[in-house]
């Protein structure tokens, strides 16, 4: 059955290790609207972001990798306005 | 009888606690950041918002929700700070929204709480957005005991509590009041800025004539979609006119229906709130939510309070319409009593009740 599902892999390079993971842990919380249709695997390699899907439909697809990019983006916003702030704390 | 005074089981502070609230239910993006001094009352360092205004005779749809909060939550948080005068490592938790709301805004929100909390090694709380509500109240107005009326847009509920929870006393079996006009806002073309229900107020005060609505209250509870109905039924009848015309014309105009739409079902929640009030011997109201800034509803209850022997409280704007401030003190008190929210368990969810929480940090 998983061999006539469409696949979509998206690789994201982060600043760094622990950016990437900081994406992972933070978008994998959700799940899939619809687990049936949409299987997903998050994986982090070094300073990089993978996700893989597989998907029932190309419309679904394109959906989650939509989403997903957003998300991805939201975060990496984040990351940019607060990154360097975290890793400088104040001398107690 | 209201319940005994007891010891409040929140324990001295101890030293200066500080909360960063993040909340995005709705159409408004809301970031504040509260203080609970080692002693003396909280303190509100900053509490900042953006509004998502639609076009007039438009509504907001999840979707560009979640883009506008999006778009703007970053600047916000950062403004938030900068006005507090703190930085993120000294915040002791990050509260968010966990719900009820709308499911695309709220996770919006969500993302970006989890990577400050990732970032910065903070723990997360989530906050039911109701809960918010009547903790900013109680703090802002000092009510004791008061049976609250909660009314926004997206929820109409009387409450009151007893044991560790709010109970849910009384509530629409339908839509919200809010929802109601803001969607009769819509159907006359009203502009959604500042808000639909804000211009509704200043509509009504022109109305001269008080029309006849369904009033349905059912038991301790109330219905609202029908009243919608009903009074988008008059926009179509043939008395209704937009222009103001002769005075002895028969003739409906949106101030009119303005006025009677906001008579009949802001008498129907003074009713509501009446029958919880003696029900538990209750002699304060508060009044919190996006509603609850109408004029005319605070004028209202207070007469039917004061018939009562009784007081009404309310809050203004700042802390009446969603906020981030609400969810920093709801979510620092569940803090401070050991709450926490995992990680794993940091998901948003659209249906949330308020009778659901565990209120720990009151007796």
């Amino acid at each position: 059955m998983s061999e006539n599902w469409h696949s979509v892999t998206l690789k994201i390079p982060f600043a760094s290790e622990k950016h990437a993971l900081i994406a992972k842990r933070t978008i994998e919380v959700d799940p899939e609207l619809q687990p049936h249709a949409v299987k997903r695997i998050i994986t982090v390699e070094e300073n990089i972001l993978i996700a893989a899907f597989s998907t029932l439909t190309i419309r679904l697809a394109r959906l989650v990798a939509n989403a997903f990019l957003e998300n991805v983006d939201l975060v990496v916003r984040t990351l940019e306005q607060f990154g360097e702030e975290a890793e400088n704390p104040p001398s107690s | 009888m209201p319940g005994k005074i007891r010891k409040t089981p929140l324990i001295e502070a101890g030293r200066d606690y500080l909360a960063l609230g993040l909340e995005g239910s709705a159409n408004k993006f809301g970031a504040g950041i509260m203080k609970h001094p080692k002693d003396g009352a909280a303190t509100v360092l900053s509490n900042i918002r953006h509004t998502y205004i639609t076009p007039p005779g438009e509504g907001f749809q999840p979707r560009d929700t979640a883009l506008h909060h999006r778009e703007w939550a970053l600047k916000i948080i950062n403004d938030c700070l900068a006005k507090a005068g703190v930085s993120m490592h000294e915040i002791d938790c990050i509260c968010f929204t966990k719900g009820p709301g709308m499911g695309a805004p709220l996770q919006s929100v969500v993302l970006v709480a989890r990577t400050l909390s990732l970032l910065f090694n903070k723990p997360l709380v989530g906050v039911n957005h109701c809960v918010g509500h009547i903790e900013m109240g109680r703090e802002i107005t000092g009510a004791q005991n008061p049976v609250v009326l909660y009314v926004s847009g997206g929820n109409t509920q009387v409450i009151a509590y007893s044991r560790q929870c709010y109970r849910i006393f009384g509530e629409t079996l339908d839509i919200a009041v809010g929802n109601c006009l803001d969607r009769f806002a819509r159907i006359i073309n009203l502009s959604n800025d500042p808000s639909p229900g804000y211009n509704i107020e200043q509509e009504a005060k022109k109305g001269k004539r008080l029309l006849s609505l369904p009033y349905a209250t059912k038991g301790m509870d109330v219905s609202l979609s029908g009243i919608l109905s009903a009074v988008e039924a008059y926009t179509l009848d043939k008395r209704f006119h937009v222009q103001e015309g002769a005075e002895d014309k028969d003739l409906i105009t949106p101030q009119d229906l303005c006025f009677s739409l906001q008579e009949t079902v802001f008498a129907m929640l003074v009713e509501i709130t009446e029958r919880a009030m003696a029900h538990i011997g209750s002699k304060e109201v508060l009044i919190v939510g996006g509603v609850g800034s109408n004029e005319r509803l605070q004028q209202m209850m207070g007469i039917m309070a004061q018939e009562r022997q009784g007081q009404v409280f309310a809050t203004d704007e700042r802390f009446c319409i969603d906020n981030g401030i609400m969810i920093a003190q709801a979510g620092l008190l569940s803090y401070r009593m050991g709450y926490e929210t995992p990680l794993a368990k940091s998901t948003c969810t659209q249906r949330f009740r308020t009778d659901e929480v565990h209120v720990t940090w009151r007796a």
